[in-house]
């Protein structure tokens, strides 16, 4: 076996490995903020440190395979998705670590009304499926399903689109609770982002496979 | 005519020019030998081979001038070669090159080229008088060794000089000591020139007169040698003493003794040309 | 554990000053690359390690050269002793005018090794972990000149392993062969580095960045950087470094 190829196993496997990882903080604020619970936001907010870790370890072992075997072709794009991928699996990291962090502060004041009205877990929920979706799409160079992935994206820039409704509704009638209200349509945003940064790691996925560039495309 | 014409005659006329060279050349030795072979094939038969010189040119026979001849080359050869090779081997290999490495070498390859009576001379001296050997076989063998003593040094330096510096490398990164090196990687790979430039330096000792006839080889010796101090006769010899008589026949004898001389030459350059284009093959670097 | 260490080492050819105050230190088990313009004096450094440089005239060199702790330059030590512990591969395969056997079987020969059956199973094992087995054990008596030019490298490899060194060093063992021989080479000189310490010149710097651990950088005789290979490649320490890497050198 090339050492190429050891060395670009390993980076595959220390991709899927940061994937799992922020699946699993969000399935874990998801939970927090269902039973409220503050441990658990707070060993998210801790957790974070461990993707950041991975997105930087990720990034020094593209630079030395990029400057130690000079990869080509499939190869190459392989390593420069990775970097880019690492990339937005970060973001993703961060954006659940503000989650966590608004649930650490203020999870006992919010209420289940307020957030079923805006339909966070719903999201939550298809963010994480789209992960999963996108984490076996990365294992088995499935572009396909990469790009079916796109599909779920839409469910979530729907549920957004109703998000500023919903506040001013929420607000008119709430007038006491304006900040909390407006925190949660913060994080709609923010969930809404997390499906933007799993799309492009789908972009990210066929530019690898196939060569083709589809982001800043239409649709 | 312009210059590119010019160069075209040019071309074309020397293939005509060339191929002339070559034909004249060929012409006179065929002429030679086509002379040579009409007036003394008839008379080589078994008796020629096996019979002692005599006053009758009938009965006259090479018998022991090519036995002196054999001698002669058997001694010379078992002297002059593992001293020449070894000499060779240490001038290349071991000796250092420095200012008198390069005198030694100059005037070695001078000796080669030093006239044979001289050495003769030198051979009457100290072998025949010094050494007290007479015109014995041993005193002929001594000088014509010192003789070509040169020619096989030279020969051999050239031989090892051929041999990749790569080869003794590969064998010196593995631990081989210097005589291990020269032993069983320089001197097979060497081999094919020394052998060559050994037999070229004997067939020029089959031809050789001048020197034995200073130290005392006889010409007429009508008994076979069987013992290093005999007295002897070689075949070029035995060769100007026929051809110095006047009878018809002896001149007969002596193109017939010629054309076996020439045969004998003949042999031992194909051997050494078989030789080298053998050991050519073998060794591609 | 350091297995080669250079100590304030010169060396010069004639009046040449060719390896000025070079210092440094090689671990056990690990592939030391040593690139630099050609001239640079990286292969007189190599040539050093088993003093193959004694051979030439005008040679001389000063500082402490150790080797598993002794100083090879010393009096005592003999020559061939050291050079069955550092074996050498040089550029251009220079396999002997033998067959193939006994290409490997000469280092066990001239050491005294007289059993025949012991001389089977070592040329048996060295052209195995060469990976040149499989491809002659069928015509282990044809003339090591029938072999292509990577085989014949291998060759060369296989007889090096045979004399059991601790040390190899290569003298850009591939820079006459054709790239995929070239890649087998480099694949084999990743699995010796488990049971051997390699010293490798190279002018092919991608070649030094694929298969060594560590990278030294020569110029004009000085030893300019020496480091871990994926720390010279990716962030050089020194400009001089960088503008040869780049291939910005003049």
């Amino acid at each position: 076996m090339v050492t190429l190829d050891i060395e670009l196993g390993s980076l595959k496997e220390n991709l899927l490995e940061m994937l799992d990882l922020v699946k699993s903080q969000l399935a874990k604020s998801k939970k927090a903020l269902e039973q409220v619970d503050i441990p658990l936001a707070q060993e998210v907010v801790e957790r974070e440190k461990r993707v950041n870790a991975l997105e930087l370890l990720i990034d020094k072992d593209c630079e030395n395979i990029l400057a130690l075997h000079n990869p080509v072709a499939t190869d190459l794009r392989f390593v420069l998705s990775t970097i880019k991928i690492a990339g937005d699996l970060e973001s993703i990291g961060d954006i659940t670590k503000a989650l966590a962090r608004f649930i650490e502060k203020s999870g006992k004041k919010a209420s289940r009304t307020f957030v079923d009205k805006f339909q966070i877990h719903s999201m939550i929920e298809i963010c994480i499926s789209m992960l999963t979706d996108m984490g076996e799409a990365i294992q088995k160079e499935d572009t396909h399903l990469a790009q079916k992935i796109a599909k779920k994206d839409s469910a979530l820039n729907e549920i957004n689109k109703n998000a500023p409704g919903v506040t001013s509704e929420l607000i008119k009638a709430n007038t006491d609770k304006i900040e909390l209200i407006l925190k949660l349509f913060t994080i709609t945003r923010k969930l809404e982002r997390v499906g933007d940064f799993i799309k492009n790691i789908g972009a990210e996925v066929v530019f690898h496979i196939e060569a083709k560039v589809l982001k800043h495309k239409k649709g | 005519m312009n210059s590119l014409t010019l160069n075209r005659v040019i071309d074309t006329a020397f293939k005509y020019v060339g191929f002339l060279c070559t034909l004249s050349a060929l012409g006179i030795l065929a002429i030679f030998i086509i002379n040579i072979a009409s007036e003394g094939l008839s008379r080589i038969d078994w008796q020629f081979i096996t019979s002692l010189p005599s006053r009758k040119a009938e009965k006259a026979g090479i018998l022991t001038a090519w036995t002196g001849t054999a001698w002669i080359l058997g001694l010379t050869a078992t002297i002059s070669i593992p001293l020449g090779i070894s000499a060779g081997i240490y001038l290349e290999e071991y000796g250092k090159k420095n200012r008198l490495a390069s005198i030694i070498g100059v005037n070695i390859a001078n000796l080669a080229g030093v006239p044979s009576i001289i050495y003769g001379l030198l051979g009457l001296e100290i072998f025949g008088r010094l050494f007290n050997l007479g015109g014995s076989l041993l005193a002929g063998s001594f000088t014509l060794a010192l003789l070509i003593l040169p020619i096989i040094i030279v020969a051999t330096r050239e031989a090892l000089k051929a041999v990749p510096k790569t080869l003794r490398e590969a064998s010196f990164g593995l631990g081989a000591t210097k005589w291990q090196t020269t032993w069983h990687q320089v001197l097979p790979a060497g081999a094919g020139g020394i052998l060559t430039g050994i037999i070229l330096a004997l067939s020029r000792v089959v031809g050789e007169t001048a020197p034995l006839i200073v130290i005392g080889a006889l010409a007429y010796v009508p008994f076979v040698p069987s013992s290093p101090m005999d007295e002897f006769t070689v075949m070029p010899m035995q060769i100007f003493n026929w051809i110095s008589r006047p009878q018809h026949e002896f001149l007969v004898n002596g193109a017939a003794a010629i054309i076996i001389l020439l045969l004998i030459t003949f042999i031992m350059n194909g051997i050494a040309i078989y030789l080298r284009n053998k050991w050519q093959k073998k060794i591609n670097w | 554990m350091k297995i080669i260490e250079a100590i304030d080492v010169n060396a010069y050819y004639g009046d040449n000053h060719a390896l000025t105050n070079i210092n440094i230190e090689i671990k056990e088990n690990t592939v030391t690359a040593l690139i630099g313009p050609s001239g640079c004096g990286k292969s007189t450094f190599l040539r050093m390690l088993n003093r193959m440089n004694d051979y030439i005239e005008g040679f001389r060199n000063e500082g402490t050269l150790l080797i598993e702790g002794k100083d090879i330059y010393k009096k005592k030590v003999k020559l061939e002793d050291l050079r069955q512990h550092v074996g050498m591969v040089f550029q251009k395969p220079n396999p002997f005018p033998k067959s193939i056997y006994e290409n490997v079987a000469y280092g066990l020969r001239i050491r005294g090794v007289k059993n025949e059956k012991e001389v089977e199973e070592r040329v048996e094992k060295s052209l195995k972990k060469a990976v040149l087995w499989g491809e002659v054990k069928d015509s282990l008596d044809k003339s090591a000149y029938s072999l292509s030019g990577g085989q014949q490298q291998r060759l060369c490899i296989a007889r090096t392993l045979a004399v059991k060194p601790s040390i190899i060093l290569m003298d850009e063992p591939a820079s006459a062969l054709d790239p995929l021989s070239t890649a087998k080479i480099e694949e084999l000189i990743a699995e010796l580095r488990e049971q051997y310490t390699i010293v490798i010149v190279t002018h092919n710097m991608h070649q030094a960045s694929r298969v060594s651990d560590r990278t030294a950088f020569f110029y004009l005789g000085n030893l300019i950087e020496y480091g871990k290979t994926s720390d010279i490649f990716t962030n050089p320490k020194i400009k001089q470094t960088e503008n040869y890497i780049s291939g910005r050198f003049g």
